[in-house]
């Protein structure tokens, strides 16, 4: 089966790592992803903050791109990317002189039919063939599963895939390769994004209590489809630690490498040692790994 | 009827209210201040004035307060206060349309980091078509240095250069330029977009 695949600029940089698996993985199922042409950054949070016409712009070219290719569904595995591109899509769908007018400038235009899907509902899709490859289960893993913001919070009206306030594909996911996910309070909050950056302290304090959280329902580890809450809460943990006193790191794991572990592949094929926090010990002593 | 407070009508009501309700596409008007927005507000606590006090300040007139209001800088558009609201207004909109009101009325930036991240992140893209991290961090500090010259970009150096060390150390840099070939529709597509604000000033 074909999906038509949008990696966006952290999949291609910073978290390549996060692509190699999510391919790696999904092939094993029958998910053959085909990368859109000569794709553009999704605007970001930027775009969104500086610039409402870009902020709808810049997606609907993909869009174009990805109308064009005549597949039915395209794939968005960065939480920002997937809601822009969704947001763009509905908003173009309610706006027809909005439409009209971005067209205009595309060479391929945006028809507006394709379905636009975040990792989480390919995976659920392919969920019985995950089970069935899984040999190994991953008993004694227990993850808080971290879901962020922008997988079921958005800034207009569009269709959410999961429970607003208490999404549980992941865990849905993880529970059938034998994972042991925790009920836990913090996994639609905020990590603070780009904040770590340009206001670090605030993006700390978020952190903070996302970690105290994890650790106090007995978490030992984070799962994650969000490659912008995966390095936050990977690199920056040190820092946070240090600030709050939080005596326990945690690794955070992509949820791609984890049904790769659990198929059998090995930290060199998933890439695991590229996390800043040490990710490959648990793994090993769980002997997983 | 037609000397009520509760009656509304576009030509007693404030023009800076109006323009931030047609700017952001939210109906401020609909608040009954039940503070949902508030209690959910992950930067609340850190930016003083939550989105119900910030509300109500732009329904009162309180045109410069507002658009010097700490809360639209400290905003993660996490948008849990409008998935909250009763009354579906999403204060994360609203922070964005006072933040590009208070540059074209040429207020200093609250925070002049968070500008000069979007704005460099705007041109970055405006380049290659794509973010390339290198590009994007020397942009950032270009923008600093614009805002606060050489001590804000030797402030802000102490934690970025700390972040790109372990990305270079756990193979998470990378160093090629990601473009996308089609970058003339996307320069047309800035223009347009600046065409469309020098058309709204």
């Amino acid at each position: 089966m074909e999906i038509a695949y949008y990696p966006g600029c952290s999949l291609h940089a910073s978290s390549r790592l996060y692509d190699v698996q999510t391919k790696t993985v999904l092939s094993k199922v029958g998910i053959e992803l085909s990368e859109i042409e000569d794709w553009n950054c999704c605007g970001a949070t930027s775009a969104g903050k500086q610039d409402d016409f870009l902020a709808i712009a810049l997606p609907a070219r993909n869009l174009g791109i990805a109308d064009a290719t005549g597949l039915s569904e395209i794939m968005i595995p960065c939480s920002s990317c997937y809601s822009r591109t969704l947001v763009s899509q509905k908003t173009l769908e309610r706006d027809p002189k909005l439409k009209a007018e971005i067209n205009t400038e595309l060479a391929k235009k945006v028809e507006g039919k394709i379905k636009v899907s975040n990792i989480l509902e390919v995976l659920l899709s392919k969920k019985n063939e995950i089970a069935e490859k899984a040999v190994k289960k991953l008993a004694g893993l227990k993850p808080a599963c971290y879901y962020g913001c922008l997988l079921t919070r958005f800034p207009s009206d569009v269709p959410v895939s999961d429970n607003v306030e208490n999404p549980v594909a992941m865990e849905g996911i993880l529970k059938t390769i034998g994972a042991e996910p925790l009920d836990w309070g913090y996994k639609t909050d905020c990590c603070g994004a780009s904040a770590s950056v340009n206001d670090a302290d605030t993006a700390l304090v978020l952190m903070s209590k996302i970690f105290k959280d994890a650790l106090a329902r007995g978490a030992n580890c984070f799962v994650t489809t969000c490659p912008m809450c995966q390095l936050n809460l990977d690199a920056y943990q040190d820092e946070v630690r240090g600030k709050y006193g939080i005596a326990k790191g945690l690794p955070v794991y992509f949820i791609t490498e984890l049904i790769g572990v659990s198929m059998g592949m090995d930290a060199e094929q998933m890439q695991i040692d590229r996390h800043f926090t040490e990710a490959v010990g648990l793994l090993k002593e769980l002997k997983l790994l | 009827m037609s000397n009520s407070t509760l009656v509304y009508s576009v030509e007693t009501s404030n023009p800076f209210l109006e323009e931030v309700m047609e700017r952001s596409g939210q109906n401020l008007r609909s608040c009954y201040q039940c503070r949902r927005c508030a209690a959910g507000c992950p930067v609340g606590d850190e930016a003083v004035v939550t989105p119900d006090r910030l509300i109500r300040m732009i329904l009162l007139g309180e045109k410069e307060e507002s658009l010097k209001n700490l809360l639209s800088w400290k905003c993660v558009a996490c948008y849990t206060c409008g998935t909250r609201c009763p009354n579906n207004i999403q204060t994360a909109r609203i922070n964005e349309a006072l933040k590009q009101m208070a540059k074209e009325a040429h207020i200093e930036p609250v925070i002049p980091k968070v500008a000069s991240f979007h704005s460099a992140f705007m041109k970055s893209v405006a380049h290659f078509g794509r973010s390339n991290e290198l590009e994007f961090m020397g942009l950032y500090e270009l923008e600093n240095f614009k805002q606060g010259g050489v001590n804000a970009v030797m402030d802000d150096l102490k934690s970025t250069s700390k972040l790109g060390l372990s990305m270079l150390k756990k193979k998470r840099m990378h160093f090629t330029l990601d473009k996308t070939k089609g970058r003339s529709e996307i320069k047309r597509l800035y223009k347009k977009s600046a065409e469309k604000r020098g058309s709204k000033e």
